[in-house]
């Protein structure tokens, strides 16, 4: 028997269901085509942003070569080991395995990582890694899978410590660079300069970043290259600097402090620079670390400081040329004119001494140049006053900086009576004017001002620019014009005198001698004020020994100063190396000539 | 054997047909979502697993439905056991209980415990030998629901616990309770799944439905899959990005992309020509597979195929509607489509089913 049931309830509750199943299957055909049709746009960009990156290629700057086309800085490539934190799980295992394996210390690890620009962008955790590390790193690959090595171009200093004070250093840029309009599209992490022709031409020395598309998956890992523009290097830089002679001149020092600075005097170009102590360049190509810093930074010797730029000393003895322009240009003697030195001389109510206790006797400009006689130039001080003396100084180059294309130049002292009431609130005394007269007291200067004083004794009244640079990507930069002074030849042919007999008449400068040349030059002592050091020691006390010369006498090549710190007279200390450094420049290597007869 | 020719002749080729053209664009398209530079095999395994659902379609669909319901109790208690045995002795994967293994065998009980429940709800109703029904009347089908479904979202496994609840309103609505009754029990659903937020649901739970309601609170996190597989569906476009060229699920930003969200890896490189070809196929099949619960001869029969079409129903809808961004993410796979073996069984054993009302019409 059968029982047919009464299935119309059903079917009509079916009928409905298959209403509401094509309704609902319409419904979804529509949210599709919203999502693929209507807004299909903008979820392709997102797609793509999702899969492609832009990766840039740092650009190797530009070399650094010398005046003749040798390389004095150029770039090697390096390895950089690179942690890209963003799938990383657990951040705090994966950096104290990574600093056993690298072998350095976790907290440095931690710090690069707290300084990165976001929570994804990749850290070099690790730059100029060697390659035993890599080595190391990719037989590990399979534990570090966020951790990747990148090649990329590093600063290479050939010269050393040789150089490190004209060609100066790169390091990481600083958050204060960053926000500065001269570093301008730079970002956190780039090798920038920091000192020296690196920092001063950081802009022109940069290339052009290269960038690598990429298709990266969702753990961010590389898939594919899907597009490339190479990286252009930046031009070279041709320095006015003479190679051989700039390492010779830190040779020379043989670790004793001081600068030395050497240039054309026609044209103001630096043929070497030398400041000493100084720091090896290639320790901070790759963004040094606080430690070393630290211990540079507060090292009492100062090997950061460029003395050539930034030592402001008491030019001494070499002061007195320009008491001798002053005194010529003005008037109040003449190359003939003769003062009498009994070896002091007492003025003001005071005794100032010559540096002979004897006396000099009759001495006219000349001899007072060659001997350096104080007395002389006591007469002369008096009777020009200061501010004649300090109009002149600041003519010659004195009291503001050289302009050379370094960066924190300083501009020594030039006092004048005005200076002292505003700056110490009290009147010139006339006997100031006598220490200053020999370059002691208030009057300060910097090794480069008093190169420049010199060729401008050798040029002919030409005051030049000092300068670096002569060439930017081998196309040439021309110099900075020297300023002519309008100074009487009469003036410069009488200094040109003195000076000569200074080393080549038994005169203070006797130790520079070469044979077959005439070199001219001026000595001199600065007074170290004792009071300023902390513990001073006998050493500490000793006068700070300067040589400015130029040479040969007709049509000079080269003028250069010479400042060996607390090397006591400058005929003793900074003599000799001077000679050494102008014997390197005319490629004449000689035994050092015998002391004159003593009279 | 109990198939006859005329038999054969009612069988529902048409189903049959869009169900296994279905299957195989879903392995093409884990092939798809699996390639990474070389095959996986995942899409093989998925094969082989079809074809060995196909002769568990044929058990399904030859013994007759009756009997099968005849037997109804006895399928629940051993559906319910397994899911006891799983919660007790199953090994904890990723955090749930869901599976437990016989030899080289993974045996997914809920899988299971949805034909059990068909069955026995449709058993339950067809005796009820009434036109209108009270809620007092359904309180043991709904009791003995319910007991299932909460031993299902102890594993925990809401999405599929929350399957049974479709398919036992569908059963209760063909069988005669009242509309009102069941606006009613849907209310109490809401009441009880409000006091459930509160105090049942663990906080990743809740995570997954506030990153619902605003995906930008946790881009990473929860709202991570819900964002990406918009993007992967939006940029598919018309025409899609081509077979295996899909940017999204290629270099691996679709997270379960050759499972729950294998339809987002059909929507990116097939486009909403591919979207609407599949859409439409499972239209077919469950609007056949609605038409054979009303063809059936009996209200067992209608009961149970339209049962098991509302749970096949809620998979397809819920699943699509998720891959689309509308509803919050769950563990629910597309039936047909998404990787895993014992979805594509127990899918097949439901079709079989279904096909088996649908034969035995005119049988007596």
């Amino acid at each position: 028997m059968k029982i047919y049931e009464d299935l119309r309830l059903v079917q009509a509750r079916l009928a409905l269901l298959q209403n509401a199943l094509v309704l609902t299957m319409a419904l979804l055909a529509g949210v599709f085509w919203h999502l693929q049709i209507l807004r299909s746009r903008s979820f392709r960009e997102l797609a793509e942003t999702n899969r492609s990156r832009v990766v840039p290629i740092a650009a190797p700057r530009g070399p650094l070569l010398d005046r003749a086309g040798r390389i004095l800085v150029e770039n090697r490539a390096s390895f950089n080991i690179v942690l890209e934190p963003e799938h990383v799980e657990d951040l705090d295992d994966l950096v104290a395995r990574l600093a056993r394996l690298l072998g350095v210390g976790e907290a440095q690890l931690r710090e690069r990582l707290a300084r990165r620009e976001g929570p994804f962008r990749p850290v070099v955790i690790r730059s100029d890694a060697s390659l035993e590390e890599v080595a190391t790193l990719e037989a590990r690959r399979l534990e570090f899978p966020s951790v990747s090595v990148d090649v990329v171009p590093l600063r290479s200093y050939p010269l050393a410590v040789a150089a490190a004070h004209s060609l100066g250093r790169v390091g990481e840029i600083s958050e204060r660079q960053l926000q500065a309009r001269d570093f301008a599209g730079h970002k956190a992490g780039d090798l920038v300069g920091q000192a020296g022709i690196e920092l001063q031409y950081n802009g022109a020395l940069r290339g052009r970043d290269g960038l690598r598309r990429l298709v990266v998956n969702s753990r961010g890992r590389e898939v594919a290259e899907i597009g490339r523009e190479a990286p252009a290097d930046g031009p070279s830089l041709t320095l006015t600097l003479d190679l051989e002679l700039q390492a010779a001149a830190e040779q020379i020092f043989g670790g004793r402090a001081g600068s030395a600075v050497a240039l054309d005097p026609a044209t103001g170009e630096i043929l070497a620079l030398t400041s000493i102590p100084a720091y090896d360049p290639n320790a901070f190509a790759t963004g040094i670390d606080a430690g070393p810093w630290q211990k540079l930074a507060t090292d009492p010797e100062t090997p950061l400081m460029n003395r050539v730029i930034q030592g402001q000393y008491a030019p001494g003895s070499v002061f007195k040329i320009v008491l001798a322009v002053a005194g010529l240009e003005e008037g109040v003697v003449t190359p003939h004119s003769a003062f009498y030195c009994p070896g002091y001389l007492s003025i003001y109510d005071s005794v100032f001494r010559c540096n002979k206790a004897a006396g000099h006797g009759m001495v006219s400009l000349h001899k007072a140049l060659a001997q350096s006689c104080n007395v002389y130039f006591y007469h002369l001080g008096a009777r020009l006053e200061i501010d004649r003396i300090g109009r002149w100084a600041r003519r010659l180059g004195l009291g503001s900086p050289a302009g050379i294309d370094l960066p924190h130049e300083m501009s020594g002292l030039v006092p004048s009576s005005e200076w002292k009431l505003r700056t110490l609130r009290t009147p010139w005394y006339a006997g100031e004017t006598i220490s200053v007269a020999i370059g002691q007291g208030q009057v300060t200067a910097t090794p480069l001002q008093l190169a420049r004083l010199a060729a401008v004794v050798a040029n002919g009244g030409r005051l030049v620019t000092p300068h670096l640079v002569r060439a930017v990507g081998g196309r040439p930069v021309p110099g900075p014009e020297p300023v002519p002074l309008g100074l009487r030849p009469e003036t410069l042919a009488a200094i040109r005198d003195g000076l000569c007999a200074a080393v080549n008449e038994r005169g203070t400068g006797w130790r520079a001698q070469l044979p077959g040349l005439e070199v001219c030059g001026k000595t001199g002592s600065a007074q170290v004020v004792a009071s300023r050091l902390r513990q001073p020691t006998s050493r500490d006390t000793l006068p700070h020994a300067w040589f400015v010369a130029f040479a040969p006498r007709q049509s000079p090549r080269v003028a250069l100063a010479v400042l060996v710190e607390h090397g006591g007279s400058g005929a003793d200390a900074a003599t000799p190396v001077a000679r050494e450094i102008l014997a390197r420049f005319f490629q004449t290597t000689v035994a050092p000539p015998a002391p004159p007869m003593a009279d | 054997m109990p198939i006859d020719r005329r038999l054969l002749l009612n069988l529902d080729w048409v189903l049959l047909g869009a169900a296994l053209v279905l299957a195989s664009i879903g392995i093409a398209m884990i092939h798809s979502a699996t390639f990474s530079g070389h095959s996986s095999g995942l899409y093989l395994k998925q094969a082989y697993v079809l074809a060995a659902a196909l002769p568990a379609l044929l058990v399904a669909l030859s013994v007759d439905y009756r009997r099968l319901a005849d037997r109804a109790m006895l399928f629940y208690l051993g559906a319910a056991a397994l899911l006891v045995h799983v919660l007790l002795f199953g090994p904890r994967i990723a955090g749930t209980q869901r599976w437990f293994f016989v030899g080289p065998l993974q045996v997914q009980p809920s899988e299971l415990a949805k034909v059990a429940a068909a069955l026995l709800i449709a058993k339950l109703f067809a005796e009820m030998r009434k036109d209108r029904l009270s809620l007092r009347d359904v309180a043991l089908p709904g009791l003995l629901t319910a007991l299932l479904a909460l031993l299902i979202a102890a594993e925990p496994d809401l999405g599929t616990a929350f399957c049974l609840v479709p398919m036992f309103l569908t059963v209760a609505l063909l069988a005669g309770l009242r509309l009102r009754a069941i606006a009613l029990l849907g209310l109490v659903f809401l009441v009880v799944g409000g006091l459930g937020w509160r105090f049942a649901l663990k906080d990743y739970q809740k995570t997954r439905v506030y990153t619902f309601l605003d995906p930008s609170l946790d881009p990473r996190g929860a709202g991570y899959q819900k964002i990406q597989s918009q993007i992967a569906v939006g940029s598919g476009a018309l025409l899609g990005k081509g077979f295996k060229q899909g940017t999204q699920s290629q270099l691996g930003y679709l997270p379960a992309r050759h499972t729950d969200f294998i339809f987002s890896v059909l929507a990116e490189e097939l486009g909403f020509l591919g979207v609407l070809f599949v859409l439409s196929l499972y239209l077919l099949v469950l609007w056949r597979a609605l038409e054979a619960a009303q063809l059936a001869r009996d209200r067992l029969g209608a009961f149970l195929a339209a049962g098991l079409t509302a749970v096949l129903a809620f998979q397809v809808v819920y699943n699509i509607a998720m891959v689309a961004g509308l509803v919050p993410v769950k563990g629910l796979p597309l039936p047909l489509f998404s990787y895993g073996g014992a979805s594509l069984l127990s899918t097949s054993i439901m079709i079989g089913l279904i096909l088996n009302v649908r034969m035995r019409r005119f049988a007596n």
